[in-house]
């Protein structure tokens, strides 16, 4: 720790300005920071965002409803099934159609899943910044391919999945779905186990963890944080509970809080929500009865009336919105996407300043960034 | 120390278990039936000519514009003396492997059931030298199941 | 005059060429077997399967590796400085080569029998620090200086805490000679009446050798290789080298002076032949061990390190040498090491436990303070 007796320059020294990124091994893809360093403390930080930016707002004002909901896998590569929920729902309010409610239930299930997938992909690749010599990446991913196996043999492809259709669903789900499930479910469970045997409560985990990258309930709300990040600093929001969607109001569940706001909280917190998340899926699948999985007479071609809506859930990483305005006809006359990535990385400098060079990689780890969902 | 005990006692579990790793190229993993690698078209092996006819409705549905399409009549059609029902078929047909973002609507909007995602290994294995070598047209598109190696799946 | 090396007369250049060349291919030979060992166990640890491609089971991939490193180009960044940035390898290679020396494989096996040999030792593996700041420094660029710098931090000291643990030990042998220290240990290994001194050992090598969770000069996710980032092919791989013979040479030695060397705890005096396979083993834990914290811990911060080097091990070293500078005076029963050396380590883990506990603290710095310092 600097005492303040220390940052007292008896000689006269310069900050050093130091460049990460967009090729530095934990950036997670192409971002980039200047750091202002002096010493090992980080005096300043500026992000440079947009080595991603591929347009995917504009690109979906060109092209139908539907065609639209493969770019939505590609602005959320981690958690797809929530990106293209989003997307569908959008378009099923303007629509004003209603989902059978076995869609809905498999949607629940699958976006639970991800989160479970996308969790894991977060321990490992926080293991990873913490400098645990890929243990943790190589126990989150054996995970997060159990995961990409299942939604392989229902959707057809491991990551760009668009299975979600505005009305349902793209097509049935395998016979052995429920079982397959269960098996998903007993090895997300002994993962689980493993993460946090292996991180969790060990020392140096734990020290390097606890009160870094710190950031109080008001600053959070205040830089438009959502997801975990903002409910480790102790503010209950999510979506699921705050405006239930799909059918999260009828399972029980709770929504794990943090108290310190530190980066440790928010790591505790993903692992504890995939547990929570183990659980809705147990509930899920109980509840899942044969029945269509597309509403009636659905047209051919989507063609919405006039009108603008703004859906948001709850992504793995926060607020995943989409706001859609369509003036008739077959596709959106304006998309925005508000991503959760992006407000959550303004709050990186208030986290990052003061700590030291490698706080800076793991505050910037505990945001949990998707590049792809920054730049869109 | 003791949680860095636990962590220790942790890997050492993992140790004593099997790895999860395939040697790739030698050992594949099994591939479910719903597999999407690229898009194929589809033989009719009673008739021997393409169930395809050049409709265009998968052309005008791509929404990367993969795929470039011209029909012609069909030579073997009944009023021609042949003993197809098609009055038009598929001439040329170029899909661009490279641009393709494998998002299955093109298998979706097909009215003949004429297109399909390739669901085997030799759809994943297509790494080249030159990106104009992933443009496939129509014999490149037809071979795979032509010789039947296609597994069963067809999407409602 | 003339020396004499397995009984041969010989001339006294003729023997040291034969004794350099001895270490050299004894050493390269080592580190290639060690680098696939390391790859394979961290790989069962992670769940994969390591090398396998190269020959059988993957056994030439260290091989291919040294191939590979060798015909790579030798890059310089034109605003690196020549003289320092080309040796900075060789100053690290140098003294962990010089640590070969003493490295006791059996009775009377030594490349050189020194009578201060551990003090030859201490002295000789901490140049090496000099060579990561020539690294860091010449490279001319900022991850590397970070990199020197935390590297010469470190080095200094951890080197303190691995001074005094071999001290201690040196202290109840009466002696520097490592052969004399493996003898005196007789049937009952110094691990077990000196455990603190032990741990500090392990502890203090793991962050000499920049071994997780000590790695922080390297650091990948952080300073992405440190010193190493400019160097490439040869020189790259002369930096390899060293790390691979220092894990090496320090559990060789923690072999010898903590756990008995080739002496047999149970039953008769045993052949040379098994003497060395015991000594191997032996060796072989330590190296098992290392590669085994390496797979399970995160990497520690530079404060941290430091507070731990000077908060932590350097007192308890300090009171396990008075402790036993007052059973060698006084003439006390070795029991009273044991009870001490059991009550420090607890003492140890107590303080290490305690200072995660501690409430959370707040950064080094607020934005407002940053602000008005720039």
């Amino acid at each position: 720790m600097v005492t303040p007796r220390a940052l007292e320059h008896e000689f006269e020294t310069q900050d050093l300005m130091i460049n990460m990124g967009p090729q530095h091994p934990s950036t997670h893809g192409v971002f980039r920071m200047v750091l202002t360093i002096d010493g090992e403390v980080v005096r300043d930080v500026v992000p440079y965002v947009g080595y991603m930016h591929r347009g995917a707002e504009k690109l979906c004002e060109t092209m139908d409803y539907r065609q639209g909901i493969g770019y939505m896998d590609r602005t959320e590569y981690l958690a797809n099934f929530n990106a293209e929920l989003s997307y569908v729902m959008a378009v099923e309010k303007l629509l004003d159609i209603d989902v059978p409610e076995r869609a809905q239930w498999i949607r629940m299930i699958l976006c639970e899943l991800n989160r479970i997938s996308s969790h894991f992909m977060f321990t490992g690749a926080f293991g990873t910044d913490v400098g645990v010599f890929g243990t943790a990446f190589t126990y989150s991913f054996i995970q997060r391919e159990i995961v990409q196996d299942l939604f392989e043999e229902i959707t057809g492809d491991r990551l760009m999945y668009a299975y979600f259709r505005p009305g349902g669903l793209a097509w049935e789900v395998t016979d052995n779905f429920v079982a397959r499930v269960h098996e998903v479910l007993a090895d997300m469970r002994q993962g689980v186990i493993d993460i946090d045997g292996l991180l969790t409560h060990n020392e140096i985990f734990v020290a390097r963890t606890k009160g870094v990258g710190y950031i109080s309930g008001q600053d959070a709300i205040d830089y438009g944080m959502s997801g975990p990040a903002l409910r480790a600093s102790g503010v209950d929001l999510d979506i699921r509970k705050a405006e239930p969607y799909l059918y999260y109001d009828q399972i029980d569940f709770d929504v794990p809080l943090g108290e310190h706001g530190d980066v440790y909280d928010r790591f505790v917190l993903r692992v504890e929500e995939i547990r929570q998340s183990i659980r809705i899926v147990e509930q899920c699948i109980e509840r899942l009865q044969p029945g269509p999985i597309q509403p009636e007479r659905m047209p051919r071609m989507l063609r919405t009336p006039p009108g603008e809506v703004y859906i948001r859930t709850e992504a793995p990483r926060g607020e995943y919105g989409i706001y859609l305005v369509s003036k008739g006809g077959n596709r959106p006359y304006r998309l925005k996407i508000r991503s959760a990535c992006l407000s959550n990385l303004q709050a990186l400098k208030h986290m990052t300043v003061g700590q030291y060079v490698a706080d800076a990689v793991i505050v910037l780890g505990s945001i949990d960034i998707v590049l792809c969902e920054v730049d869109r | 120390m003791r949680g860095i005990a636990k962590s220790m006692l942790t890997t050492l579990s993992a140790f004593t278990r099997r790895p999860v790793t395939r040697e790739y190229p030698e050992r594949h993993r099994p591939i479910p039936e719903r597999d999407r690698a690229f898009p194929i078209l589809l033989w009719d092996q009673g008739i021997d000519e393409p169930f395809c006819t050049g409709c265009h409705a998968c052309e005008r549905a791509c929404p990367v514009e993969c795929m470039t399409v011209l029909m012609k009549d069909n030579p073997r059609h009944t009023s021609q003396g042949g003993n197809s029902s098609r009055r038009k078929i598929i001439d040329k047909f170029w899909i661009d492997y490279g641009r393709c973002m494998r998002c299955n609507i093109c298998v979706e909007v097909c009215n003949f059931d004429a297109i399909a995602m390739n669901n085997t290994w030799q759809g994943h294995e297509l790494s080249v030298y030159d990106r104009s070598d992933l443009v496939m047209d129509l014999p490149q598109l037809l071979s795979q199941h032509r010789q039947g190696n296609l597994k069963e799946w067809v999407a409602e | 005059m003339n020396y004499d090396l397995f009984g041969l007369e010989l001339n006294v250049w003729v023997d040291a060429l034969i004794r350099v060349l001895l270490i050299v291919g004894f050493m390269t030979v080592s580190v290639m077997g060690l680098i696939y060992i390391e790859r394979k166990i961290l790989a069962r640890f992670q769940r994969r399967l390591g090398p396998t491609r190269t020959g059988p089971m993957g056994l030439l991939q260290s091989l291919a590796d040294a191939l590979k490193l060798i015909g790579k180009e030798d890059l310089r960044p034109k605003s690196a400085d020549p003289w320092t940035f080309e040796f900075a390898p060789y100053v690290v290679f140098i003294p962990v080569f010089l640590g070969f020396v003493i490295v006791p494989f059996l009775f009377g096996w030594q490349v050189r029998v020194i009578e201060l040999g551990l003090l030859y030792f201490v002295a000789t593996s901490s140049v090496n620090i000099v060579g990561w700041v020539m690294a860091g420094w010449g490279s001319d660029n900022r991850y590397a200086m970070i990199g020197g710098m935390r590297a010469a931090a470190q080095g200094i000291s951890y080197e303190l805490p691995l001074v005094l643990a071999l001290l201690a030990v040196a202290m109840i042998a009466s002696s520097l000679n490592l052969q004399e220290i493996v003898s005196a240990q007789g049937r009952v290994p110094f691990v077990v009446w000196q455990p603190l001194a032990f741990f500090i050992f392990f502890v203090a090598a793991l962050a000499e050798m920049n071994r997780p969770p000590f790695d922080i000069p390297i650091g990948e996710s952080e300073v992405v290789g440190g010193p190493f980032v400019e160097y490439s092919g040869f020189r790259w791989s002369v930096f390899f080298l060293a790390e691979y013979a220092a894990l090496f040479i320090l559990s060789a030695i923690g072999a010898a002076v903590f756990l008995g060397g080739w002496a047999w705890p149970l039953g008769e005096e045993l052949g040379r032949g098994w003497q060395l396979i015991l000594m191997s083993a032996k060796t072989g834990m330590l190296i098992f061990l290392v590669f085994w914290v390496r797979a399970s811990v995160p990497r520690l911060r530079i404060d941290q390190l430091m507070g731990y080097s000077w908060k932590v091990l350097l007192p308890l070293a300090l009171a396990q040498v008075l402790v036993n500078g007052a059973v060698l005076v006084y003439d006390w029963p070795k029991q009273v090491l044991l009870v001490t050396g059991v009550m420090g380590l607890l003492a140890l883990f107590w303080v290490t436990e305690r200072a995660v506990r501690q409430p959370r603290t707040r950064p080094a710095m607020t934005i407002a303070q940053s602000e008005a310092a720039s």
